[in-house]
């Protein structure tokens, strides 16, 4: 029992109490956090999904023309927008996201636009082409950063810059799950799930011309699902915070409950010892 | 008169799920009244009022950005902002007009500032235009 001495055995405990501090108060400030993150991902949840459904059901009944959002391209250069968060110690949040993107990725001259701090770093590190580090700041990002990317995207992929646009973000499922996700934004692929309406008689009609109708209405429809995209990513990250620190602080308390019972094992022993040396010498 | 399904949904939350009997909006072709039984109809939306009539009120709202959908008799308004007439801070957008203003009169304002402030000075208008008639 003599082994450790109940000095450093004390340091460890207080050290151990502090980091517990440190967890504890990162898990309440990311509880509140979450709190307020929560609401804005379930406020901006019905506009990605009707948002998306309105998109596929035009682009489901479509077939008098091509726009060129609609057409698949030969070519292999990928744009990739990542979410991902600003700071670490969020449990799996960011590793998850990063490593589902770096999965998908295959061809080298894939761009990457990160969002966040850690997608910025990690794809710095691994060597892919930026395209902008503007959005270094995750939960900087307004409604009108959205749409500016989006315009910007839609720019670029109607110039024939890009083949393809894909998002990866993560999807609060709830306060104790979050998934990553990846979806292809561009061009729009046509939903075979659902069967076409091929008898419909009346086809879409269209505002103006129905080339310039999808031109105005994609880079909206682009800036609207990153913006959804983004409060999901939010929301995941903070709940993902939360979690880790929670299991930290326990993972803590019970070091520290192990560590009185050799504490006080050893001080018990002292004192065994003392008094057997006492008695033996008298 | 017979009413639809209207939804409108903006990054906000969902602002409308219900019955309606007509909705009036600025397209970017002019305004549009759509009414039940409307033909699948897609349109990019403009800045401008809007109105929703159901169980024969009507209410006004500021409407900018976005797109209008009919699917199958359905209605969809999927606007970037839209803001009930009595919702609407008149004294904030006649702020953001004024700001709006100062740097339009600015000649050493660059393009996109340019650009952000006349779009930020047609907000402004529409915001007022609609809070005045409420």
């Amino acid at each position: 029992m003599s082994g450790v001495s109940t000095k450093e055995i004390k340091n460890r405990i207080r050290s151990m109490e502090s980091t517990k501090q440190i967890t504890k108060a990162m898990e309440m400030v990311a509880a509140s956090k979450l709190r307020r993150a929560q609401i804005q991902a379930l406020n901006a949840r019905p506009y990605f999904e009707i948002l998306y459904d309105t998109i596929q059901d035009i682009v489901r009944s479509d077939r008098s023309f091509s726009s060129p959002y609609l057409k698949e391209r030969a070519g292999n250069r990928t744009v990739f927008l990542v979410i991902a968060g600003d700071r670490g110690l969020a449990g799996g949040y960011n590793s998850n996201i990063l490593k589902l993107v770096q999965s998908q990725v295959r061809e080298p001259d894939t761009a990457i636009l990160p969002i966040g701090k850690k997608a910025v770093d990690f794809f710095r590190s691994k060597g892919f082409p930026i395209l902008t580090d503007q959005y270094a700041e995750a939960a900087a990002m307004g409604v009108g950063d959205c749409f500016s990317v989006a315009k910007q995207l839609c720019q670029s992929f109607r110039g024939g810059e890009y083949d393809r646009i894909c998002l990866a973000y993560t999807r609060f499922v709830s306060v104790l799950s979050q998934e990553p996700a990846a979806m292809q934004l561009l061009p729009l692929v046509k939903p075979e799930d659902r069967p076409e309406r091929r008898n419909a008689r009346c086809d879409t009609v269209y505002e103006g011309d129905a080339e310039e109708v999808f031109a105005a209405i994609v880079p909206e429809y682009l800036g609207g699902i990153l913006y959804g995209a983004l409060c999901e990513s939010r929301a995941s990250e903070q709940a993902a915070r939360r979690a880790a620190m929670d299991s930290a602080t326990q993972n803590a308390d019970e070091m520290i409950a192990d560590l009185s019972l050799k504490f006080n094992r050893a001080r018990q022993a002292a004192i065994t010892q003392e008094i057997t040396e006492i008695v033996a010498g008298s | 008169m017979t009413p639809f399904q209207l939804r409108i949904v903006t990054p906000d939350g969902l602002i409308y799920d219900g019955p309606a009997e007509e909705l009036l909006v600025r397209t970017s072709g002019g305004d549009a009244a759509i009414l039940a039984r409307h033909i699948d109809y897609v349109a990019p939306l403009g800045m401008g009022q809007a109105v929703v009539v159901s169980g024969g009120r009507r209410r006004t709202a500021a409407c900018m950005g976005g797109m209008l959908s009919v699917q199958g008799g359905a209605v969809t308004l999927i606007p970037t902002t839209f803001e009930w007439a009595e919702d609407i801070d008149a004294e904030r957008a006649e702020r953001s007009r004024q700001r709006a203003d100062r740097i339009l009169q600015d000649k050493d304002a660059s393009q996109t500032d340019l650009q952000l402030a006349q779009a930020r000075l047609h907000r402004a208008l529409v915001r007022k235009s609609v809070a005045s008639q409420k």
